[in-house]
């Protein structure tokens, strides 16, 4: 791999992030439902100010450990 | 195998059976497209009244529904250009269901924040059905973006289930948006080309 090609790689990702052309049962597929699933249980709901959510989620837990 | 093809390959295997009864039962797959939506008015009043676990168990019945009608049309041969047009103009009705469900209970909290924000998530879910449905009138196939109806129930549930339907809001309003716009691009690229090509 090319310095130019390594460089141009986080373009690369992104691009294909927003502009998803990848089919289910990708791994590409898997990765993206792994980003979704840790953003909906580790952010705080107070992150969010989610009306209806309870307890401070996975961010919230550890950062009261370490108060 | 893929993790997400793991999971789908572990919950085909109990929908084989309801596939096999309904076959054996032969209910008419329109029928069951029906009470799939009818069940998930019942889960948008869930949502309404804030009983977000109650609400993930009727959208997991619903479903069930929804995802078993194609399968038992081919079975029975019974699919039609009909079914296909029903089962999608229904699927419409079961989203439109969902996040009313949520406007009135935000609305209800007096979270005008999220009220916005289901409405835009609303706005979106549709028009992500929509882009790709014109889209597919003028090409052959528009299928980009992440955002389709599949992940957009599974993430309902989940925020259902596991109470974090804020963020799962969020998600599926961002994905919602980049899948429209995804489309919106996909088909004028794909048009610019065959223009092109009639040009030269």
């Amino acid at each position: 791999m090319t310095l130019k090609q390594l460089l141009a790689l986080p373009v690369l990702v992104v691009w294909h992030g927003l502009f998803w052309t990848f089919e289910r049962t990708t791994w590409q597929y898997d990765l993206m439902v792994i980003a979704i699933l840790a953003f909906v249980w580790v952010t705080p709901p107070g992150w969010l100010s989610d009306p209806m959510a309870d307890g401070p989620g996975l961010i919230g837990l550890i950062t009261q450990l370490f108060r | 195998m893929t993790l997400t093809g793991t999971i789908g390959a572990i919950c085909l295997f109990p929908l084989r059976n309801i596939i096999r009864i309904s076959v054996a039962l032969g209910i008419h797959p329109n029928v069951l497209t029906l009470t799939g939506v009818v069940i998930n008015a019942g889960a948008g009043w869930a949502l309404a009244m804030g009983h977000f676990e109650t609400a993930g168990f009727v959208m997991l019945l619903a479903n069930i529904f929804d995802f078993i009608d194609g399968k038992v049309a081919d079975e029975l041969n019974l699919s039609s250009r009909f079914g296909g047009f029903w089962d999608s103009v229904m699927d419409r009705f079961s989203d439109l269901f969902l996040l009313i469900g949520l406007i009135y209970l935000y609305a209800s909290l007096g979270h005008t924040d999220y009220v916005l924000i289901t409405a835009l998530t609303l706005m979106f879910s549709v028009m992500t059905s929509y882009t790709r449905a014109r889209a597919e009138s003028i090409i052959e196939q528009c299928k980009v973006g992440f955002m389709e109806r599949p992940e957009r129930i599974v993430l309902f549930m989940i925020g259902a289930f596991t109470n974090r339907m804020a963020a799962v809001l969020w998600v599926i309003l961002v994905l919602s948006v980049l899948t429209v716009l995804d489309r919106i691009y996909f088909t004028w690229r794909e048009l610019r080309s065959t223009d092109d090509e009639a040009t030269v």
